[in-house]
């Protein structure tokens, strides 16, 4: 009950919601994340039938780098290095899914679209609300698409184009960088009800011995615990410019993780690797440090920490500086060690 | 009971392990173990997200267990040679009905200008 929160009208019975990916294309796996107690689950991103070679799957696709095998993966840091495309079924599959997950699951389920032309999106969501699905979640920012789509060309259009058409609350998916902000705003005028912050970044790894990229020669989808440090910014820094809920992921590896977005702003947490890396009971685990924490410090709603490290947070003209001047005279002088000994 | 699986030397594939095989272009690769090399140490069961490695018994096997590829679960993720702390994990043709129909992706996806 400690950690009951309502996101875009729904109630969830903890904050941490599975993020869309591999750990949720498949109805078993929703079970496995609702008897962890997870609070919701974003599902796998259904293409349009326009990318429909995106349900087609390159193998291998996962590559996990700066990780020790020898200690399997028990080193704090990793990067998850994958090509992960779209859900693997058709569209009717897809629709099926989201049936079998709703007769099946108490937790909400979150649809995950992709599609370009505004009427598609507008459809897509539309078969999301009709499939019975809770809210849908708008994917305009994978990593591993062509990224000729133009946030002002293409997405603001396909987001007005779902909020006009559907019922259900609407999630949009950003990609970290420069562009959060604005962009965060800029959904939240066209009434999505929510922002998820971030995707994962593109990256790319190369093999010095073969002279190429790794894998299949193209950026893939780059994530890890170090990630958080990013998208912790980039939630704190939407968090003041928009009003609408934040659902912050990237790099979640425990319950501390999950608090420091919460004191940042967001009112949900999305992870995924620590799912792949240590198995569907970090979800559980994840819920049992929040409320250890929350037990030791005495508080009763995550609502009463949400924002605190935003409210503490300093402007820099504020940060007390002291002087850099050297106090042996002035530094632009050229020693060489010689003239240092003497 | 292990079909021939590529080196590393004779993929024209390259990239950092695991390497796809040079048979990638008939058939998708699919992952299996040599279980001579496998020493039943439980890491790869758990990292596998589509249940396709099960811990089976071998009384023959020097650990008495070794971990077995279920291929037509396996989507050739590549995870478990990550898992694989004695690199028992190579590549074999998938042949499993249904396995085949990947397709190449489209050239806009090749673009790197894009």
């Amino acid at each position: 009950m400690l950690l009951t929160t309502s996101f875009v009208g729904l109630t969830l019975q903890s904050p941490v919601i599975v993020a869309s990916g591999p750990a949720s294309h498949d109805v078993n796996q929703i079970r496995l994340a609702q008897e962890q107690k997870a609070g919701a689950v974003v599902l796998k991103t259904a293409c349009s039938d326009k990318y429909a070679h995106m349900r087609s799957w390159p193998r291998p696709r996962y590559k996990l780098l700066d990780w020790d095998k020898q200690i399997a993966g028990r080193s704090k840091a990793f990067s998850l290095y994958a090509y992960e495309q779209g859900y693997s079924g058709t569209l009717a599959d897809y629709w099926q899914f989201i049936r079998v997950c709703k007769e099946h699951a108490s937790i909400p389920i979150i649809g995950s679209i992709f599609a370009d032309e505004a009427q598609e999106w507008r459809e897509l969501a539309m078969k999301v609300e009709q499939s019975g699905a809770d809210a849908v979640e708008l994917d305009i920012s994978s990593p591993h698409r062509p990224g000729s789509l133009g946030f002002e060309t293409t997405f603001v259009a396909a987001i007005k184009a779902v909020v006009g058409a559907v019922v259900i609350p609407v999630l949009v998916k950003l990609s970290p960088g420069p562009d959060v902000v604005p962009q965060s705003l800029s959904a939240q005028e066209c009434g999505a009800k929510a922002v998820t912050l971030c995707n994962r970044l593109r990256g790319v790894d190369v093999d010095i011995e073969n002279q190429r990229p790794i894998l299949h020669g193209y950026f893939g989808g780059i994530g890890g615990p170090w990630a958080k440090y990013y998208t912790l910014r980039h939630v704190a820094e939407a968090a003041q410019a928009v009003s609408i809920p934040i659902s912050g992921t990237g790099g979640t590896m425990n319950g501390e993780d999950v608090i420091k977005y919460v004191m940042l702003g967001a009112t949900t947490v999305q992870i995924l690797s620590v799912i792949m890396i240590n198995g569907w009971e970090s979800i559980g685990q994840i819920n049992g440090e929040i409320e250890q924490y929350m037990t030791r410090t005495g508080i009763s709603s995550l609502d009463q920490i949400r924002g605190k490290a935003l409210e503490a947070m300093t402007h820099p003209d504020e940060i007390i500086r002291w002087s850099g001047e050297s106090k042996k005279g002035p530094r632009n002088i050229w020693t060489d060690d010689k003239t240092a000994e003497e | 009971m292990t079909p021939t699986a590529m080196t590393n030397e004779q993929s024209k594939y390259p990239g950092l392990h695991p390497l796809p095989p040079s048979f990638v272009r008939e058939f998708p690769p699919v992952a299996v173990v040599v279980e001579e090399k496998c020493i039943a140490c439980d890491r790869c069961p758990p990292l596998c997200f589509f249940d396709a490695i099960v811990m089976e018994h071998r009384s023959q096997h020097k650990y008495k267990r070794t971990a077995v590829v279920v291929t037509e679960n396996c989507t050739g993720c590549g995870l478990c040679f990550e898992a694989c702390p004695v690199d028992a994990f190579e590549w074999v043709p998938d042949k499993t009905p249904g396995a085949g129909s990947s397709k190449a992706t489209g050239e806009s996806e090749r673009d790197l200008s894009a």
